[in-house]
């Protein structure tokens, strides 16, 4: 169903800057796949694109375009790989720039490994930490594991099986993202 | 405190939530509501262009 109105505007944040990562094809299946639905605005967020600097934390560091499409956004999608059991720590930092961008807006998260968790244990940690800046996480993760085997060296998807899995996601994440807009805008705190 | 009005649209502003933040530093141990144990920050969305805006809730009194 299309909402009249504004579009939603659904960011994929990638939540890693390391060299040959694996997650870069994963977050643009997501942003491909959101573009396919009406209503719905995405792009791809590289956390490697975000000037910020490392002598420094917290909302101190704000960048100013991070900043401006966390404030538009209604959802975020999370694009998290698992890096020593754990997600990385550069998203982590990025995260912590932002908080008022944040309250009362979607999270999911796409979890990312070389091994066979899927990046389970990453999102793990991380959902308190999305609960903690505002975010209202959905129930509905997609766990992509064995990850160089899932997509081919053009950086097709070569396991269709993600398509489904990814659908009932951002299903998912859609419905909380104009739930929580509606909320926003109309359902004063008492 | 008086409604937030939205500088896009003019109207008001709807008041959606408040998060309890902690002070970045000496300079905002004032600002700490004795009663929460950190600062509460408003939060308003406008109903119009879906902008959001934030600030500073006055201390609350008693407990």
């Amino acid at each position: 169903m299309t909402e009249p109105g504004r579009a939603l505007f659904v960011p994929v944040l990638l939540g890693t800057v390391r060299q040959g990562r694996m997650s870069l094809p994963v977050a643009r299946l997501v942003v491909s796949e959101l573009s396919r639905r009406p209503g719905i605005e995405t792009e791809l967020i590289d956390l490697a694109r975000i000037p910020l600097p490392i002598d420094d934390a917290g909302q101190a560091i704000k960048d100013p375009t991070f900043s401006s499409q966390m404030s538009r956004a209604d959802a975020l999608v999370v694009v998290s790989p698992e890096y020593n059991h754990g997600y990385s720590g550069l998203l982590k930092h990025a995260l912590d720039s932002c908080l008022e961008e944040y309250i009362h807006k979607a999270v999911g998260v796409v979890g990312v490994s070389a091994g066979p968790y899927g990046g389970t244990r990453g999102i793990q940690d991380l959902l308190p930490v999305l609960r903690e800046l505002g975010l209202v996480a959905i129930f509905w993760d997609v766990n992509f594991s064995a990850v160089q085997s899932v997509f081919d060296e053009a950086g097709a998807l070569r396991d269709r099986a993600y398509l489904p899995r990814i659908d009932k996601f951002l299903k998912e994440l859609v419905w909380m993202a104009r739930t929580l807009r509606h909320g926003r805008e109309s359902i004063a705190l008492e | 405190m008086t409604a937030m009005i939205c500088p896009e649209c003019g109207i008001e502003m709807n008041h959606h939530a408040e998060k309890l933040v902690y002070p970045s530093g000496p300079h905002e141990a004032s600002s700490v509501d004795p009663v929460l144990g950190g600062m509460i920050e408003e939060l308003h969305t406008c109903p119009g262009c879906g902008s959001g805006a934030s600030r500073r809730a006055e201390p609350t009194r008693g407990g």
